[in-house]
């Protein structure tokens, strides 16, 4: 269907804002964006949506509400910030309705750009990022701070420097204290497998996803991608390694549709085609019954199930088992889009904020370790564990630490 | 009703500060700007007047391309008129300074209100509205968290934070300046894509004004604060830590 054909079939007794016009019209323009208006409003999204409950306007109503030429009423709902991305909905839709990326996102940026307005937590990331190419704040020039105390050489790329392999360190991985040991874990793997590899430094700035694309910020997204697409045509390499799940979710998916296409792996998928490699270099097990998360931006997005537990499974004593919602089915520790700078908004809204509910799943499994591939679960899921109580029974570790220990890398725990 | 909104370019304490090779100054390569603080919440207060009153915001910056970004950024914020002041990083100097450099512009300009942040980051007199007032012979009051206008547009009703969590509500005549201390809702968030419509779209006037001559305190000499004693982190249990504190506090004599 073409922009131009795009018209809204109107409900009895509606009459479409131009507002509402506008945004279908803009929609329209984007990839899938027609497919809103698609819609059979069967309800399998806001029955599957994770805080689909707290939401006044679940997305099947949202769409009613377009239809009706009422988006004045979804600016007046607080259910757009609830969206945690999970992308739940979009993947199960019957009809292919882009529900996270299109409709959600679109209508945050509405709501941004008529000034209705943002959460104030939320902007402080959007001011953040947009300064310091980070939302928590810091100094760019201390990117790459972490990598003094890595142990091992990780080099910076600079202008015209190449490498086999660029490693996309990301915000999380940069800066956050805690997640800083799985960055040196990672690290001294891609050292210890003799990988050529390099890094931004100081010239990285936040790929956009987490806080930006979903959120609405859309040019805020757009001056970041003209920054790193920038950047990484001054340098030369052949695939570019990510830990973060978002960041591999934003160049797999945006910066290829803006021009920049990248060979892009997540650190799972690239440790788990040296799998066999990996279990010659293994020293020491690590027996424990190990859960695995699933990250939405891995797996429900970008369909990468297996590669976690491909790594999990080459470590000596670690035995694998499944909580009761895994693989497509997982649920969202609640970070996702931006929702990571929304958790005193969404949580003032929900019964059980999302982390806390996914910790006992898998406490109730019988694990002692949550591994996970995705920065933020870290602290998030550290949190709702000394929340929840189960700090004596439960412990957090990305894939890549669990790794470097049995590897001999790193000290365990 | 117009209103001026002074918006001052202040180092970002987010990067370290270096001190010039001269030890009298910030070395000028080094250093990032950033819109003090308390002056967006000045143009905060003056965009919730604009929206009440129909006022007319202009705003104000002294400085070189960070100047320019925060008018374009308060104009994207619904600022009608930007004026630009350029001033070489060795021409700048401190509230006595700024104070004297604004006041032909405010004066020939006719502002009914002059808003600004009661302090700066980087300097801690809180005197730029009340050095400005007494130049413009104006009546000057700081430290407020309101201000709401008159229907006639001649007095001003503002509300200060007194020690001790006592509040005081003065009414002020106009042509008045303001110190602002937080204004009654936090800074709006304007996004990205109106910031850089309005970068490039910005024509401020430019006022080219001699740097004035006024006896201020000559700088002698910048120092960074040296680190007195390091605290320590006691490792262990509950238990030992326990015992630790107990030691401590025999070893000194305490219990």
């Amino acid at each position: 269907m073409s922009p131009e054909s795009l018209s809204l079939e109107l409900e009895p007794g509606g009459t479409p804002s131009d507002a509402t016009s506008e945004f279908l019209n803009r929609m329209g323009r984007l990839p899938g964006g027609e497919r809103i208006l698609a819609c059979i409003q069967c309800g399998m999204c806001t029955g599957l949506c994770p805080l689909g409950y707290a939401m006044d306007f679940g997305p099947r109503k949202m769409i009613s509400a377009l239809r009706a030429g009422r988006i004045d009423d979804l600016y007046r709902s607080e259910s757009l910030w609830l969206c945690v991305a999970c992308f739940n909905c979009t993947l199960r839709c019957p009809v292919g309705v882009p529900l996270s990326d299109r409709l959600i996102a679109g209508m945050r940026v509405d709501l941004l750009e008529r000034g209705v307005g943002v959460p104030p937590e939320l902007q402080a990331a959007f001011e953040r990022t947009f300064r310091y190419g980070n939302p928590f704040g810091e100094s760019p020039k201390k990117r790459d701070a972490w990598t003094k105390g890595a142990g091992v050489d990780v080099p910076v790329l600079h202008e015209g420097d190449s490498a086999e392999v660029l490693w996309w360190v990301g915000c999380f991985a940069s800066y956050n204290k805690r997640n800083q040991r799985d960055t040196i874990a990672l690290a001294r793997i891609l050292r210890a497998l003799g990988v050529d590899f390099g890094i931004l430094g100081p010239d990285e700035r936040c790929s956009g996803d987490i806080p930006c694309s979903a959120m609405g910020e859309e040019g805020l997204f757009g001056d970041l991608y003209r920054h790193n697409s920038g950047q990484l045509a001054k340098r030369k390499f052949k695939e570019i390694l990510v830990g973060d799940p978002h960041a591999f979710n934003a160049f797999n998916k945006e910066y290829r549709r803006l021009g920049t296409p990248l060979d892009v792996h997540h650190y799972t998928q690239f440790l788990a085609e040296r799998a066999p490699e990996l279990e010659r270099r293994m020293k020491k097990p690590i027996t424990a019954l190990v859960t695995y998360h699933d990250a939405c931006c891995l797996g429900r997005r970008n369909g990468e199930y297996d590669a976690p537990r491909t790594l999990l499974e080459t470590i000596p004593g670690v035995r694998l088992v499944e909580m009761p919602r895994n693989r497509e089915n997982a649920l969202c520790c609640g970070g996702g889009g931006g929702a990571n700078w929304l958790d005193s908004y969404i949580w003032q809204r929900v019964r059980v904020p999302l982390p806390m509910q996914r910790v006992q799943e898998a406490a109730k499994t019988g694990a002692q370790i949550l591994a996970v591939s995705c920065p933020l679960e870290i602290p998030r899921f550290e949190d709702a564990i000394k929340t929840s109580g189960l700090e004596r029974r439960l412990q957090v570790r990305e894939v890549s630490h669990m790794l470097a220990e049995a590897m001999g890398l790193v000290e365990g725990g | 009703m117009k209103i001026a909104v002074i918006l001052r370019q202040v180092p970002d304490v987010v990067e370290e500060l270096v001190i010039a090779e001269s030890g009298r100054s910030l070395a000028e390569d080094e250093v990032t700007y950033i819109t003090n603080e308390a002056d967006e919440h000045a143009l905060e207060q003056a965009l919730i007047l604009k929206a009440r009153h129909g006022a007319k915001v202009s705003v104000l910056s002294v400085g070189g391309d960070e100047a320019r970004d925060a008018l374009a950024t308060a104009t994207a914020k619904g600022a009608e008129d930007a004026i630009l002041v350029p001033m070489p990083f060795e021409n700048r100097g401190d509230n006595h300074h700024l104070a004297a450099l604004l006041t032909p512009e405010m004066k020939s300009a006719g502002y009914d209100l002059i808003l600004t942040g009661l302090s700066a980051a980087d300097q801690r007199d809180a005197g730029l509205a009340g050095l400005l007032a007494a130049r413009l012979f104006l009546p000057y009051v700081g430290g407020l968290i309101c201000v709401t206008l008159d229907p006639s547009g001649s007095v001003a009703t503002v509300r200060k934070e007194f020690p001790g969590g006592r509040l005081g509500v003065l009414e002020v005549a106009l042509p008045a300046v303001l110190g602002i201390q937080s204004a009654e809702q936090p800074p709006r968030y304007v996004p990205v894509s109106k910031v850089s419509q309005a970068k490039k779209a910005l024509q401020p006037k430019v006022l080219s004004v001699p740097a004035p001559s006024v006896a201020g305190l000559p700088i002698q000499r910048l120092l960074k604060p040296e680190a007195a004693g390091k605290a320590e982190m006691v490792p262990g249990d509950v238990e030992q830590i326990a015992d630790w504190i107990v030691r401590l506090l025999r070893e000194r004599g305490i219990v």
